[in-house]
C-alpha cells in the first residue's frame, strides 16, 4: 500500500531522510518512533506530499508520487492525516468540520455527508457536540474530531502525527480508544507516536527511526522488550523512564 | 474671544456643511470600494509565486507608500491632462484615494491572510482541497475577521485623506470650511464646523468598529491548543 524504495530528503544542507526503504501492506499497521528530529513527521508527511522527495521511489496505492500520471489532489482525498495540534478549521462546527471535504472534495450532497458526518462524530463518542466549535471542545475531543473529518472522507490510508502528544495525560485514552477503533476495521495506519500500550495492542510492526534513518524494524513485543541496537536501547530506557 | 464668534454665520452655512458631509461620505464610501478592490487584486497579484504578477504589485505598493497622497493627487490632475486624459475632478479624486488606500488595504489583507496558521493550509491539503478551495473555504473566511479592524482603521484615514480633494476644488467638507473663511473671513467658524463634522464620521465608524469586534468576539475564531 506504501512503498519507499531508497528514499532520500534533504532541507538545505540537512539529510532528513536516508536511504529509507518500508513497506506498508494493506490493513497494517506500523507505528514509527524515534527521538525528536529524527525524521519521523518528514517520513509521513512525505507519504501524502507535504513533503516533497528527493530521490528514490515512493508508491502510495500504486501510485507513483512525483509522476506526471499522479494527480495529488486525488491521492490525498484517499490518504488521512491526522496533525499533532489538530489543525480543526476554527470558523466551523464539529460537523462543518467533517462534511467540509465531503462536501467540497468528494461532491457528496450536502445531505447525505451531513448523515454520514453525525455518524461519524457519534462513532468517536461526540454525538453531543455537532454544534459546537472547536474553541469550545477539549484538546481530546478536538483530536477525535479530527479523526472523525479523516474517516468521512473514506480513505484507504490514514497517518498520524503524534496525535495524543499535545494532550493532557486523561485524555490521551480516549484518542487511542477511538484509534484501535480505525485499526480494527482493518485500516492501513501509519502511527508516530511513543504511546507502547497503543503498538502493542494493533501495531504489527515498530519502526525506529534515529538520525534520518530506519535503524530497526520488528513487531512490538520483540522491539520493547528486546531492542537490538545501542540506540534503540537508549531510546527507549529514555522513554521508559517516565 | 468668544463673543467674535459668530454661531448665526454658521447656521447660514449649515445647507452648505450638510451638502459637504453628505459629499465627503458618499465619496469616502466609492473610494473605500475602489480600495478594496485594487487591495484585493494587489494582494492576489503579491501572494503568487510568479514574480511577473508579485514584483508590480511590490512595486506599485511601495511607490504609494513612498509618496504623499498630495503629489499622487496632484500627478493625477495636473499629469493625466498633459498625457491626453481629462477626467472630471471628483472622479480624479475617488481614483487617487482608491489608488492610494488600496496600497495600505492589500498589506492590511495580506498580513491577515499571512496570519493564519500553516497548519490550516495543511489540513486542507491533506484532504485534497485545491489552491482554490483552500482560500475560499478556510484561509479567507479567518482572514477576513482579523482584517475587519485594520480596515476600518484604514477607512478613517481615508476619511480624513479626502479632505486633500479641497485643493483640487472638489465640494466636500473641507471646501465648504474655506467657502466660509474666504467669504466672510470666519476660518474659526469655518474649520471648526468641518472638524466637528469629521469628529461625527470618526464616531459613526468607530461605533462600527466596536460593534464588528463584538460580532467577532461572539464567534469563536481560535483553536485553544
Ligand atoms: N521545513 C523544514 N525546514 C528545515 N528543516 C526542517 C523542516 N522540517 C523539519 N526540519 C528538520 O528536519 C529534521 C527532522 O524533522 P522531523 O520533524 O521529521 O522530526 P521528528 O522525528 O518528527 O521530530 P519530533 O519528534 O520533534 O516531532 C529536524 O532536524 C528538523 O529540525
Ligand atoms: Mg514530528
Amino acid at each position: 500500500m506504501i512503498k519507499f524504495r531508497g528514499v532520500n530528503k534533504w532541507f538545505g544542507a540537512l539529510h532528513v531522510l536516508k536511504d529509507i526503504t518500508l513497506n506498508v501492506e494493506p490493513r497494517e499497521v506500523v507505528v514509527v518512533c524515534g527521538p525528536s528530529g529524527s525524521g519521523k513527521s518528514t517520513l509521513i508527511r512525505c507519504i501524502n506530499g507535504l513533503e516533497t522527495i528527493k530521490n528514490g521511489d515512493l508508491v502510495v496505492d500504486g501510485q507513483r508520487l512525483g509522476d506526471r500520471a499522479t494527480n495529488m489532489t486525488e491521492l490525498r482525498t484517499e490518504v488521512g492525516f491526522v496533525f499533532q495540534s489538530f489543525n480543526l478549521y476554527p470558523h466551523k462546527t464539529a460537523l462543518e468540520n467533517v462534511i467540509l471535504a465531503p462536501i467540497h472534495v468528494r461532491k457528496i450532497p450536502k445531505a447525505e455527508a451531513e448523515i454520514a458526518g453525525r455518524e461519524m462524530l457519534a462513532k468517536v463518542g461526540l454525538a453531543d457536540k455537532f454544534n459546537s466549535y472547536p474553541a469550545e471542545l477539549s484538546g481530546g475531543q478536538q483530536q477525535r474530531v479530527a479523526i472523525a473529518r479523516c474517516l468521512c472522507m473514506r480513505p484507504k490510508i490514514m497517518l498520524f502525527d503524534e496525535p495524543t502528544s499535545a494532550l493532557d495525560p486523561e485524555m490521551i485514552s480516549e484518542v487511542l480508544d477511538v484509534m484501535v477503533g480505525v485499526a480494527e476495521e482493518g485500516m492501513t495506519m501509519m502511527v508516530v507516536t511513543h504511546e507502547m500500550g497503543f503498538a502493542r495492542k494493533v501495531a504489527r510492526r515498530v519502526v525506529f527511526m534515529d538520525a534520518g534513518a530506519i535503524v530497526e524494524t520488528g513487531p512490538p513485543e520483540e522491539f520493547f522488550s528486546n531492542p537490538k541496537t545501542d540506540r534503540s536501547r537508549a531510546f527507549l530506557s529514555k522513554i521508559l523512564r517516565h | 474671544m468668544l463673543e467674535n464668534f459668530s454661531f448665526r454665520t454658521i447656521t447660514e452655512y449649515l445647507p452648505l456643511f450638510g451638502y459637504g458631509f453628505a459629499a465627503t461620505l458618499w465619496l469616502s464610501i466609492v473610494s473605500f470600494a475602489g480600495a478594496l478592490a485594487v487591495g484585493i487584486t494587489l494582494c492576489a497579484m503579491n501572494l503568487q509565486r510568479s514574480q511577473a504578477l508579485k514584483v508590480p504589485a511590490k512595486i506599485y505598493i511601495d511607490v504609494i507608500r513612498a509618496t504623499p497622497l498630495l503629489a499622487q493627487l496632484y500627478f493625477l490632475y495636473f499629469g493625466l491632462p498633459r498625457l491626453g486624459v481629462v477626467l472630471p475632478e471628483l472622479f480624479i479624486g475617488i481614483l487617487a484615494l482608491s489608488l492610494n488606500s488600496g496600497a495600505y488595504v492589500a498589506e492590511i489583507i495580506r498580513a491577515g491572510i499571512l496570519s493564519i496558521s500553516r497548519g490550516q493550509v495543511e489540513a486542507g491539503i491533506a484532504s485534497g482541497m485545491t489552491y482554490f478551495q483552500r482560500m475560499r473555504l478556510v484561509v479567507l473566511p479567518q482572514a477576513f475577521r482579523v482584517t475587519i479592524p485594520p480596515l476600518l482603521g484604514q477607512a478613517i484615514v481615508l476619511v480624513k485623506d479626502s479632505a486633500l480633494l479641497s485643493l483640487i476644488s472638489v465640494s466636500e467638507l473641507t471646501r465648504a470650511g474655506q467657502l466660509l473663511a474666504s467669504d466672510r473671513f470666519m476660518p474659526a467658524e469655518g474649520f471648526i464646523t468641518t472638524a466637528a463634522c469629521y469628529l461625527a464620521l470618526y464616531y459613526g465608524l468607530k461605533t462600527l468598529a466596536a460593534s464588528s469586534e463584538r460580532w467577532l468576539r461572539l464567534r469563536p475564531t481560535g483553536n485553544l491548543k
